[in-house]
């Protein structure tokens, strides 16, 4: 059986692939070749629930969205990884800090062994 | 009476929290092993709170015996003190308790908000993310040139698409060697006192220094790894080429993080260019014992009887 994570990834696929929210039961049809329960897809539901990722409502059954595009969550977190402060660098390691065009200028005639003032 | 063994300790914490620390970030030799200095740097921060915390104690536990040992067994046995308890005595407890629970209270804090960030991250990872070139690397997909791992007990290491575009095949695997360095050597954790130090007494301005050296020597040290691991006649020139790609092409960004970073990328990309000499046996080996002595003293002041 899948992981979790990579059920979550799925579901999201399709979530993001639908034209409108989605009930639970057509998610499972749609995941038949994995041999998914349906008691699974409302449990992988909940937890992305809970990190935010979808939304449902109110209709019987209830029906469930993504709240936002895969689109927007990657700018979120390149807003996040591009943008961090110095004391960010304890959340994640990035191979290189930006630097400003100057900087950058004064790089790019260091490696080609120019003046470097 | 103060006791020689807090006046001593005392000294000890004012020599830690500037002119060493000062001296140790204006120093050139860490580029040339910035392993050792790594080793320096964390003997200095934890010597520097064993004294500051282990001065106040002594002082202010005095009364009850001759020596830290003997005192705090005698407050526990809950033994009357020998010599009189002045208020003096009384603040030295509080400020040393205040102090030690600041320190410890922050570095918790401060990891379970990098560990809650790092999660939350994590997430949005594993939903946008895809396999990338490299076994271990996902792809994002995102113009900027980018490169980063998130470490933890399952570490992520990712690369933007902008990245792979930037990049030919040599300078991308420098790149995730350089990355995969600093996860199996564990450097966030390297990173982390250091972190909370800075947040707990931020009127120190050794503590602002000795964060900025530690992260630049962990880059340092991590490019170091990547080199050993490197194909090709000069993997020193592909991974600047690689650091100056990937500093030079990340646009419209927003400018607060921008000037700190500047002038580490600089040292890195000079360091890879230029090599100077590795340390000699000897230097290397007088600075490591140099740490060990630091972390020795303050011990041995707190537990041997107080002079």
């Amino acid at each position: 059986m899948a992981s979790l994570g990579e059920l979550e990834r799925a579901v999201m696929e399709r979530l993001w692939a639908a034209e409108g929210p989605v009930a639970a039961t057509e998610l499972r049809d749609q995941l038949a070749d994995r041999g998914v329960a349906l008691t699974t897809v409302h449990t992988v539901l909940t937890r992305l629930e809970q990190k935010g990722f979808v939304r449902h409502d109110d209709a019987r059954p209830r029906r469930f969205s993504a709240r936002a595009s895969r689109e927007d969550h990657a700018a979120e977190l390149m807003h996040e990884v591009l943008g961090q402060a110095a004391d960010r660098q304890a959340v994640l390691a990035r191979f290189v800090g930006s630097v400003n065009d100057d900087e950058a200028r004064m790089l790019r005639e260091l490696l080609a062994g120019g003046p470097t003032g | 009476m103060l006791p020689a063994t807090a006046v001593a300790l005392a000294v000890l914490a004012a020599l830690l929290a500037w002119p060493v620390p000062a001296l140790l970030a204006r120093a050139r030799w860490p580029v040339r092993d910035p392993l050792v200095a790594l080793v320096c740097w964390q003997a200095v921060g934890l010597a520097g709170g064993l004294s500051m915390v282990g001065a106040l104690l002594v002082h202010g536990l005095a009364p009850w015996g001759h020596s830290l040992p003997e005192a705090a067994w005698a407050v526990v046995r809950g033994h009357p003190a020998t010599d009189p308890v002045r208020g003096d005595h009384w603040v030295a407890l509080t400020l040393a308790g205040v102090l030690a629970f600041q320190l410890v209270g922050v570095l918790v804090l401060s990891w379970v908000r990098i560990a809650r960030t790092r999660r939350r991250h994590r997430e949005l990872l594993e939903l946008v993310v895809q396999p990338g070139p490299q076994a271990d690397a996902r792809l994002l997909d995102h113009p900027a040139p980018v490169a980063f791992c998130i470490p933890g007990a399952r570490p992520l290491l990712v690369l933007s698409s902008g990245m792979v575009a930037e990049l030919d095949e040599d300078q991308l695997a420098a790149v995730v060697a350089h990355e995969r360095a600093h996860l199996a050597e564990h450097h966030h954790l390297l990173l982390l006192p250091f972190v909370a130090w800075k947040a707990a007494l931020p009127v120190l301005p050794a503590a602002e220094r000795a964060h900025a050296s530690v992260r630049e020597l962990v880059e340092m040290r991590a490019d170091d790894v990547a080199l050993a691991s490197l194909p090709g006649a000069t993997p020193r020139r592909t991974l600047a080429e690689a650091i100056v790609a990937a500093a030079g092409g990340s646009g419209g960004v927003p400018s607060g993080a921008l000037a700190v970073s500047g002038a580490g990328v600089r040292a890195r990309v000079v360091r890879l260019l230029e090599p100077a000499d590795p340390l000699p046996p000897a230097a290397r080996w007088s600075a490591l014992a140099a740490a060990v002595l630091l972390l020795l003293i303050p011990t041995a002041l707190l537990l041997l009887p107080a002079l």
